[in-house]
């Protein structure tokens, strides 16, 4: 006691210093979780947090006994497994590629494109999505009708949904996952590629034989720790895309939470959905944390 | 190798690939831009590919003089500057008591803000919060709830214990306060690192559209974003938009408003992208 008193004493201008921090992480990251209690209760803005009744699982059993909980479960795993093992690939294609190109400036050129996207907002890709895949005069109709065919509703056809959140996350998002595997390429050592080109080896068996298990370590880490945050789908994007037509696939646990939850103020059922929801994800990801450690890779921190 | 630049069929083809991605990369930004500049009537007409057909600003100019749009251009600018200096400031401040590896208390401090990377209760108790704090419908709700973020504040902590120990003992033995060795050395010398977070943090600012979107009711206080949003977003009930989103708003004077939204973002890329990059491996490195 007397040592900590000590220590305290001792660090009192970093403790100044870190108060800020204190108060911040007490009420805006812990105390949503005392919140979270209103979903064990019926809230009402008028009774407030504390003196509203107590009422149980109530909210639990009406969302897991209703038709929502399984459309949503659903959608949100399906739309998170797509979008992680379609757009897995093309990241470490891309750095592998971009690695076999001699010419500084033409690699400096791609790169820069590549990762322009992750730059523009949500909304600005959604604005991007509905003008191209507008019936009258969006590009991809157009085109379309070149070829012969109709034009396509594609923003209000259930089966297209999917397809153009997974296929606008590529575009957004692979050159700059790229980053991470084109610096594990430069760190594989160099003798390894003197050791393959004496042995007579082509640049493609060199890319097969000594790229590709070099990048081994980094692709697993990060296939892991992408699968924990699968669950955390980019409802954003969803919000910005779905309507009354998509609802039956786009529709996830975040955005049920706000049009439910927020818009229609049932607090007490969007905070136990989203309580739901938080645990879930939060398992998966603590797991695969775990299992990266345990393959002696990084974790999280 | 270095030096030899024989053309090879895989070369070429590899070229060709990485063309192929640029291109598919660049095209939409072009085509917006040629939609925005081009005659109302090509527009219409679906005629507009990549290069504009004829040229008018008449978009632009319909931007400029919208009752909405300059005014939520200029909330924008003021949430973001705003916004990215307290994130610096909080973050690169609470970071550095962190940093030392004798701080008092330093193992619980780090466990507790690590696990709020995952517990993340979700909209409604953050809502609850801010609308608790008063906070709603100002541009407090947007700055000071995420006014750390963890991630970044685990970068910047890991990038000051990399720095030499002997300077801050140096000018501990000189008589200097933490206060001093914080704002006149340790910051001064993270130049680097405080310019890659505070990127994704005037990005984050610049392009957030949610939070606003929930924490804010006065159409006036919109930032651009939420604004833009309102162009292209279905409206229920109204079954002419829900077939086509486009025909909300005239197409030029929303690709017009994206180019402008967009230019800052332009602006500052050149320059971003070392830093960019360079933050993307800080966190990936940090142990």
């Amino acid at each position: 006691m007397r040592n900590l008193l000590h220590r305290i004493a001792r660090d009192r201008q970093l403790l100044v210093l870190f108060i800020p921090c204190i108060v911040f992480y007490a009420i805006f990251r812990y105390g949503p979780l005392y919140g979270l209690i209103i979903a064990f209760k019926d809230y009402s803005v008028y009774t407030g947090i504390l003196d509203s009744p107590w009422v149980g699982f109530k909210h639990f059993e009406r969302f897991f006994n209703g038709p929502d909980f399984f459309v949503l479960f659903r959608n949100t795993f399906l739309l998170g497994f797509f979008a992680l093992v379609c757009s897995f690939p093309f990241p470490i294609l891309l750095a592998i590629l971009l690695n076999e190109v001699r010419v500084r400036w033409f690699k400096k050129f791609i790169q820069t494109a590549s990762y322009l996207p992750t730059f523009l907002s949500v909304v600005i890709i959604s604005s991007m999505i509905t003008d191209f895949l507008s019936p009258n005069n969006g590009i991809v109709n157009k085109l379309l009708n070149l070829l012969g065919f109709e034009s396509k509703y594609f923003l209000i056809d259930p089966a297209w949904f999917r397809p153009i959140y997974v296929l606008s996350d590529i575009w957004a998002n692979t050159g700059y996952e790229a980053i991470i595997f084109l610096a594990a390429i430069a760190g594989i050592n160099p003798t390894l590629y003197e050791a393959a080109r004496v042995d007579g080896a082509s640049r493609l068996r060199m890319m097969w034989h000594v790229t590709l298990p070099g990048l081994m370590p980094t692709i697993l880490v990060v296939f892991i720790l992408k699968t924990g945050s699968m669950f955390r789908v980019g409802y954003e994007k969803v919000l910005l895309l779905y309507n009354s037509m998509t609802y039956d696939v786009a529709d996830v646990f975040s955005t049920f939470v706000y049009r439910k939850g927020l818009l229609e103020s049932n607090y007490s059922y969007g905070a136990a959905v989203g309580l739901f929801e938080a645990l879930v994800a939060m398992i998966m990801l603590l797991g695969a944390n775990l299992i990266s450690k345990r393959l002696g890779g990084k974790g999280l921190w | 190798m270095v030096g030899q630049r024989r053309i090879t069929i895989f070369g070429v083809v590899n070229a060709l690939i990485l063309i192929a991605v640029a291109v598919s990369t660049l095209y939409p930004l072009l085509y917006i831009t040629a939609v925005s500049v081009s005659d109302t009537a090509s527009v219409t007409k679906g005629e507009v590919f990549l290069w504009p057909h004829g040229f008018n600003l008449e978009a632009y100019k319909d931007v400029l003089f919208d009752q909405k749009i300059p005014r939520a251009y200029l909330n924008t600018v003021y949430y973001t500057f705003l916004g990215t200096f307290i994130n610096l400031l909080f973050t690169s401040v609470a970071a550095y008591p962190l940093s030392q590896p004798q701080f008092v208390g330093r193992r619980f401090w780090m466990l507790a803000i690590v696990l709020t990377m995952f517990l993340q209760p979700g909209i409604i108790p953050n809502f609850l919060i801010v609308q608790k704090l008063g906070m709603l419908d100002s541009v407090w709700a947007l700055v000071i709830p995420n006014a750390i973020w963890t991630f970044e504040l685990i970068i910047l902590k890991s990038f000051y214990e990399n720095m030499s120990a002997q300077i801050r003992e140096a000018a501990l033995i000189d008589g200097a306060s933490e206060y001093r060795i914080l704002f006149n050395i340790v910051l001064p010398l993270s130049k680097p690192a405080l310019a890659s977070v505070g990127l994704f943090f005037f990005i984050g600012h610049w392009n957030s559209f949610f939070l606003p979107m929930i924490y804010l009711n006065d159409q006036w206080k919109y930032p651009l974003q939420v604004v833009l949003r309102g162009m292209l977003i279905f409206h229920e009930g109204n079954s002419s938009s829900l077939v086509d989103a486009s025909a909300l708003a005239p197409q030029a004077k929303k690709n017009a408003t994206i180019i402008l939204a967009m230019i800052p973002v332009l602006l500052i890329y050149p320059f971003a992208q070392k830093y960019f990059a360079k933050g993307v491996m800080l966190g990936a490195e940090k142990g």
